[in-house]
Order: structure tokens, then sequence, then C-alpha cells
């Protein structure tokens, strides 16, 4: 019986690092392609070790000055969506959660549906705008377009956690001569740190990860974001295999390093938005 | 008239919950304002372009005909069913392995190592899309470690490499593979979360009446995680369905539309043909199948929310 208890105990680990290896193999491969010369790359068969070792690809994005403009902008425009989507959503959430008041129930029906909408369709009329305005070709347009679907996410993961927060603590600040306001920032905000932390990287991921409408708004290369400067790569220069997988390991980095220290936050936003009871 | 006591109070009930609503929309107006402005009024534009046949000059009303030609042509269902195959390809794939490796991190096992390796798989998930594509282009380019796999095992001969994308038998199902390996991460970390809120009480009861593992998955863990799979499964269903990058990154829809979804269709038939019209009434296609399906889920989520 503890002979079995302890095979089976075996098996279970066996199973779990040979699905992560296998699962992890389209990631180390991106890594090994980005340290080997392109001449390396097209071999019949691959190496399955690189050969030869060389940070080429890497020192060509970096010292490119207009694919670090795209890592600049990139930051840019993720930071800005996540500020922007918190503040305003932060105030939403807490109107849903804190008040009882008539239209709440189709304000939520609302706010769910809009996570449904095809996105595609929104780009013909966002297109027909942004150009109307005088804003294509700008990160501005990227900002806006993308606060509408980061901004639902953000008021409904905000929503259920501040609604768990017992109102006792903003009313004890509003008795000591707080306003709503000063209570809110003082008490409930301070409570809600993982919340906050868990929408704001999701919402840092969704804007970073983004494609469809920075290529529909963006075409000048020094507005370009990450997504759109490594499909422009794939589409212009369709043999610089080891230039893809470096500029795609830098692009991917930031994320994964974030994801490693805030895991606990981020799994918490993931579960969030569907997991309500 | 005589002065009504209850009325009195009903006057004072009425201003309270008038101080209520203006207090909520008070904070609430930014975000209603930006998603009227950014989601109601393109869809109502885009619901007014399918009517027309809409050039960069001008607009012309043509009623229905833009409709009436989309579900004329031949090649609108054949990508709607290649949508459709897409979605239910990635979205069971994604509940297989996801389910079964939720089930392995959920086993009684050292916690830092599950946290470890939990950590490590949701890896995929983190890259965009874009990225996730071309890693996988590369792998299955004639060159790739694909077909280098094969030949190591004996299946392919070093001569006949074969073009996984290029082929229109394995396009869409290159693609599919993708976006399994690339999502599943998602179903892993929902249905964990699902299995740890099953009561242990449970599970030890079963166990005094010496239940087998089979009968415990049955009656126990698939009942606890109905709602949970019914969630991600409905989620991951629109999501695939609307997906637009792993297809335009890895085939363009090609070759010869054998990979091609609803959502690149639209694409290329706005920005490259500049049928405007013709892709509104695209779009509202896909809007209409897509709100179906959205209702049955949000008639979930508001009731959980109650």
């Amino acid at each position: 019986m503890r002979a079995r208890r302890r095979a089976a105990h075996v098996a279970i680990y066996a199973t779990l690092v040979a699905a992560t290896i296998i699962m992890l193999f389209p990631v180390a491969w991106m890594l090994t392609v980005s340290v080997r010369p392109n001449v390396e790359v097209m071999k019949i068969p691959p190496d399955w070790i690189p050969a030869i070792f060389t940070v080429e690809a890497y020192s060509k994005v970096l010292r490119s000055s207009r694919y670090l403009k795209t890592f600049v902008n990139t930051y840019f425009v993720a930071l800005a969506v996540t500020l922007v989507s918190l503040g305003i959503g932060a105030m939403a959430a807490y109107a849903l959660a804190r008040f009882r008041f008539r239209g709440q129930r189709a304000v939520l029906i609302f706010l769910i549906t809009t996570q449904m909408f095809p996105l595609v369709l929104l780009c013909i009329p966002y297109f027909q705008v942004v150009v109307t305005l005088g804003l294509y070709d700008t990160l501005t347009s990227l900002i806006i377009v993308y606060v509408t679907f980061t901004l639902p996410f953000c008021i409904l993961m905000l929503r259920s956690y501040f609604a768990q927060i017992p109102k006792d603590m903003e009313e004890a600040a509003m008795v000591d001569g707080c306003s709503r306001v000063g209570a809110i920032l003082r008490t409930l905000l301070p409570l809600s740190y993982p919340a906050l932390i868990g929408a704001g990287l999701y919402t840092f991921l969704l804007a970073w990860n983004e494609f469809l409408f920075a290529v529909v708004l963006i075409e000048a290369w020094d507005k370009r974001v990450l997504t759109t400067a490594i499909y422009s790569l794939l589409a212009e220069f369709v043999t610089d295999w080891n230039t893809m997988m470096a500029f795609s390991v830098l692009a991917s980095a930031p994320l994964v390093i974030a994801f490693i220290f805030l895991q606990r936050y981020m799994v918490r936003g993931m579960t969030a938005g569907a997991i309500t009871s | 008239m005589e002065q009504d006591p209850r009325r009195h109070e009903v006057a004072r009930s009425f201003r309270r919950r008038y101080r209520q609503e203006l207090q909520a929309y008070g904070f609430l107006w930014p975000a209603l304002l930006i998603l009227g402005v950014l989601m109601v009024y393109p869809l109502l534009q885009v619901m007014r372009m399918s009517f027309y046949e809409v050039t960069l000059q001008k607009e012309t009303w043509v009623g229905l005909d833009n409709y009436a030609q989309l579900l004329r042509t031949s090649l609108f269902w054949r990508v709607l069913w290649q949508t459709i195959l897409f979605t239910a390809g990635s979205v069971s794939l994604h509940l297989v392995i996801g389910l079964g490796l939720a089930l392995l991190l959920h086993a009684k096992i050292n916690i830092r190592f599950r946290n470890l390796m939990r950590g490590m798989l949701i890896i995929p998930w983190l890259l965009a899309p874009t990225v996730a594509g071309m890693i996988w282009v590369l792998m299955l380019a004639p060159f790739g470690v694909a077909n280098g796999l094969l030949i190591s095992l004996g299946v392919l001969d070093l001569s006949v490499t074969f073009n996984w994308l290029g082929n229109p038998d394995t396009s869409l199902l290159s693609v599919t593979a993708m976006n399994v390996w690339r999502a599943f991460p998602f179903f892993m970390v929902m249905l964990l979360a699902g299995l740890q809120a099953i009561p242990d009480e449970l599970y030890e009861a079963a166990d005094i009446d010496g239940t087998t593992p089979l009968a415990k998955f049955w009656y126990i863990t698939l009942p606890g995680l109905r709602g949970v799979i019914a969630t991600v499964v409905l989620l991951d269903s629109i999501w695939t369905f609307r997906a637009f990058d792993p297809v335009y990154v890895m085939t363009g829809g090609g070759p010869m539309n054998s990979s091609e979804v609803l959502a690149t269709a639209i694409y290329f038939d706005a920005f490259q043909k500049f049928k405007f019209g013709y892709a509104s009434a695209e779009a509202m296609v896909m809007f209409l199948i897509l709100f179906v399906v959205s209702a049955v889920y949000v008639r979930r989520a508001v009731r959980d929310i109650g």
C-alpha cells in the first residue's frame, strides 16, 4: 500500500516535470535560436544545441535606435493605459461596490458585455475617427483605444475586491473628519493593494501584447510598438531569424520578470475575473 | 390637504435614494462616458455602414445588399466554418490539457515545487500572440525543429521537408496547435483555483466509504468544477472566436484562405480591399453570433455577482 502510494507520488512528479519540459520547449527554442549565427538556423536537420554561441543578434537589436524606440513606445503606452484604467476603474468600482442605485444592474451587464465585443468590429470606425481627428500614427490613439478593453476588466475585478472590505473603516475615517475621497484614499485603497497590483499587471500585459489596433492605427516606424515591430521583421526580413528571436526574448523579458516577482497577484488577477463566488 | 405622515416618510426616503444615485454616478461617469463614446458609438456606426457601400470618398445606401452578398459568398461560409473548427479545437484541447495539469498540480506535492511548476507553465500565456506565433512559424518552417524531430524519429525523409504553414491541409491545424499551446495556462490556473475551492471533507468522507479514485473524480471533482468549467469554456470560446493575431501573424489566412478566420477576413476586406460596407456587414454577423454566446455568459456572470 505504502509502496504503491510512493510510486504514484513519483509518477506525479515525473509527469509534471515532463509536461513542463514539453510546454517550455518553444520558449527554450526561442532562446537558443537567439544566440546562434543566422546560417546555423537554416540547417537541416537542426542542431538541438547551438554549435556556435554568439550575441550578435542581441547587439543588432540593442544598437538599432529604431528598435529601441519601439521599447520606449510600448512602455509609455502600457504604463499610461494601466494608470488611466486603474484610476478611472477604481472610481467606478467604488460606486458599484458601495452604493445601491438605479441602473446598477444595467451598468454591470453593460460592463460584462463589453468584454465580449469582437474587437475587429471596432477597428473600422476607430480607423475612420482617428484619421478624421488627425490622431493617425500617434500613441495617444492607441492609449485611448486600449483603455476601452482594459477598463471593464479593471472595474469588475476591483469591484469584487472592494465589496469584500468592510465599510466600517471608511465610515470611521469619515467620522474622524475625512471627506469621502480622503477616506477612500486613506483606508480602502491601501487595503486593496493586492487587487490593484493584480488588475494593474493584467492591464499592463494586455496593453503590452496588443497587436490588432497597433496594426490598424500606426504606420510610422518611430511610433510602432513591440508587437508590430516584431511582425514587420517577420514580413520584411524573412530570413533574419536570430534577430527576430532576440527581439522576441527582449520583448517578453519584462513581463516574465515582473511575473516571477508578482506571481501571487497575477494569478489572483487571472482568477478574479471569472470566479466570483 | 391633510398631512400624511407616511407621505413625508416616502419623500424623505426618496431623497435618500436620489442621493445614493447622485453619489454613485459621480464616481461612475468617467468610465461610462469613455465606454459609451468608444464602444456604443462605433457599434452604431458599423451597424449603419453595413447598409451602405462605403468608399473613401462617398457612401451610397444599398439596403441589405451587403448582407445578401455575404450570405451568397461561399468563401464566407467556409471562413465561418474554419472559425468554428479553430474555436472548437482550441477550447476542447485547452480544457483537456488545462484540467490534466490542474489535477497534477492539485495532488499532494511539495508546495514550493507546485508553485515553481505552475509559474513555469504559465509562461506561454505571458507571451504576446505575435511572439508566440513567430516562434511557431520558425519551428514549423521547412527547416524547423518540427521536421527535424520527425526526421530523427524516422517519419520524414531528409529530402522531403514538410511545409506545415504553406500547405492548405495543415495550415489551420498548425495555427490551432499554436493557439492551444499559448492559452492553456489560463484554463490550468482557473481550474486549479476551482479544485482548491472544493472542500476536503467531501474527499475524506469518500475515503472512509472506500470510494475508488475514478469515482471520486466523477462524483466529487467534476461536479465541484462545473461552474468554473462552464465559465472558462464560454469565455475562451468567445475570445478564440474573435481572435485575430494568431492567424494574421502565422499565415495571413492563407494559403488560399485555408486558415482564414472571421476576424482576419473582416480585416482584409476592410483594410486591403477597402470594402468597408461589406466588412461592416461581416462584422455585424460576427457580433450577432458572439452576442448569442455572450448572453449565456452574461446571464451566468450577473447571477454570480448578484
